[in-house]
């Protein structure tokens, strides 16, 4: 990719928007001008690299993290492979699409519930996370795997390919570009389901820190939690992006 | 699709029911069916009918709290929205501004942004006007950034002609930036609306003082199980609402507009 003078001039002002964003978070918090809830970035960066505070992080961050993982996976398989499923019957498509909607529409408050009576209070999270996951690339795989064109698929057509060839020699690979900017967008939605999940009675993980620290008046800890989540998210973000500019620039 | 069915038989409107709610009927059999063959108690899992019966005899307890937070979640919608598109006009006139400010905005839309309600709560403190500021912060971020991508994205020549014509600044913003990011903006309303009513009743629920969000969470304490799933039906309810109501409104505007 080539830098020109627009590229530089854009990279200069968006990390002079981020330092003055953290400046700006700095200075309230040292001026209390939002009272005393808003800590200094300096106060926060303290708290989270305490040696002593080191232990309670990297549990939390373990316990949450896996169960981002453990969801993030499990909602890819299954949303990829259901797409899969009704690219080759599409007799059944129409009420797996009502399906995937409906449960999306269900809002994850109302489902934790049925997942800490279905599963257990520490997978709640991961189920959410799953859930969030599933849906986003179902929706785009489906739609990518409509992208591959009408001429290549008369190609296949003619030289008399089963349909399940067609589907991983031509319809996925055409698909790719669309399943990997779905697995982007669905990073921020398996971390917000994992959080979700904590908060609903776990017994560890980021979540948790974050529920008991608001209740208990622990602002760093509060403000500490919530920048680990979501830094690891941006990073994982970030990463994602990489790998769509990538993929786009191979399969496109 | 085929155009056979003009005239369409009772038995074709089943098949198509068919086709379309296999998956949402089979899943609700699979519950019933799992809850009478496991036999467990209805303290765990209450039968559908107590939940039916818990909505139809107790409407004024649900009705007060479903107004409530989805009052909230509809005027932090809005508020957000406007906010967003606000901000969004004042980044388009400055090219500092925007460079500053979009990075900004991304890097928010693109975070956990429910993980910042425990924060925000204890900022703005435990209040009814909490949850209306989390819901307007929530959907500040995707109203700016795609009403700020739907303001930079016009139909490829037309802001030369603007210029050939000597239209003002002013004129080219009200007849041809303004519009053209409309359907951008409509997008952003779909994708905030489901958000909304979520982090309302996130909000209700962590804060515990009323709405949905406080009901289910009092339910879940008291064991009040049936309550605590007829909640989670209303919720449903008001959310599908919700994301049908803005997607009947994009679909509304964008062939208004095209």
């Amino acid at each position: 990719m080539k830098m020109t003078a627009e590229r530089w001039q854009s990279l200069t002002l968006g990390i002079v928007g981020i330092a003055l964003f953290l400046a700006a978070w700095e200075a309230i918090g040292v001026n209390r001008l939002a009272g005393l809830t808003w800590p200094p970035l300096s106060a926060v960066f303290q708290f989270m690299f305490d040696p002593t505070k080191a232990q309670l992080f990297i549990r939390a961050m373990e316990a949450s993290f896996s169960m981002v993982i453990l969801g993030y996976v499990t909602g890819s398989v299954v949303g990829i492979a259901l797409a899969g499923l009704v690219h080759v019957l599409p007799v059944v498509r129409p009420g797996m699409d009502r399906l995937a909607s409906v449960i999306h529409a269900i809002p994850a408050i109302a489902l934790a519930p049925l997942f800490i009576v279905l599963i257990s209070r520490e997978f709640t999270g991961m189920a959410i996370a799953a859930l969030n996951v599933f849906f986003i690339l179902y929706v785009s795989t489906t739609s990518g795997l409509n992208n591959s064109t009408a001429g290549h698929r008369d190609l296949f057509q003619v030289l008399g390919s089963s349909r399940t060839t067609r589907l991983l020699r031509l319809d996925l690979p055409a698909a790719l570009p669309a399943v990997v900017s779905g697995m982007k967008y669905s990073v921020p939605a398996a971390f917000i389901g994992a959080i979700l999940g904590e908060w609903f009675g776990s017994s560890r993980g980021l979540g948790l820190l974050m529920v008991s620290a608001m209740q208990n008046f622990q602002i760093p800890l509060l403000w500490s939690a919530v920048f680990i989540a979501s830094t690891a998210s941006l990073i994982v973000f970030g990463l994602m992006g990489l790998l769509e500019q990538f993929v786009y620039g191979r399969y496109k | 699709m085929s155009p056979v069915s003009q005239t369409r038989s009772p038995l074709d409107w089943v098949k198509t029911a068919i086709s379309r709610y296999w998956g949402v009927v089979g899943v609700l059999i699979a519950w019933q069916a799992w809850v009478t063959i496991t036999g467990v108690n209805s303290i765990v899992i209450p039968h559908p009918i107590n939940v039916v019966g818990d909505l139809v005899f107790n409407p004024g307890v649900y009705l007060a709290n479903a107004g409530q937070t989805l009052f909230l979640a509809a005027a932090g919608l809005i508020l957000g929205m406007a906010l967003g598109t606000m901000v969004a006009i004042v980044a388009w006139s400055s090219r500092i501004l925007s460079g500053i400010l979009v990075p900004l905005g991304l890097i928010f839309s693109s975070v956990p942004v429910v993980a910042l309600i425990p924060v925000l709560a204890r900022l703005l403190g435990y209040d009814v006007k909490t949850v209306l500021g989390i819901v307007i912060i929530i959907s500040f971020f995707p109203a700016f950034v795609f009403t700020a991508a739907g303001l930079k994205s016009l139909p490829p020549g037309s802001s030369d002609l603007f210029k050939v014509f000597g239209a003002s600044r002013w004129t080219r913003f009200v007849h041809l930036v303004l519009p053209s990011a409309v359907p951008n903006w409509m997008i952003a309303l779909r994708l905030s609306a489901p958000p909304a009513v979520l982090s309302a009743m996130l909000a209700e629920f962590l804060m515990g003082k009323s709405g949905l969000g406080f009901l289910f969470r009092q339910s879940a304490t008291e064991f009040a199980t049936e309550r605590a799933f007829g909640t989670s039906v209303i919720a449903t309810v008001i959310s599908v609402l919700c994301f049908t109501s803005a997607v009947a409104a994009e679909k509304f505007i964008n062939e208004k507009w095209k």
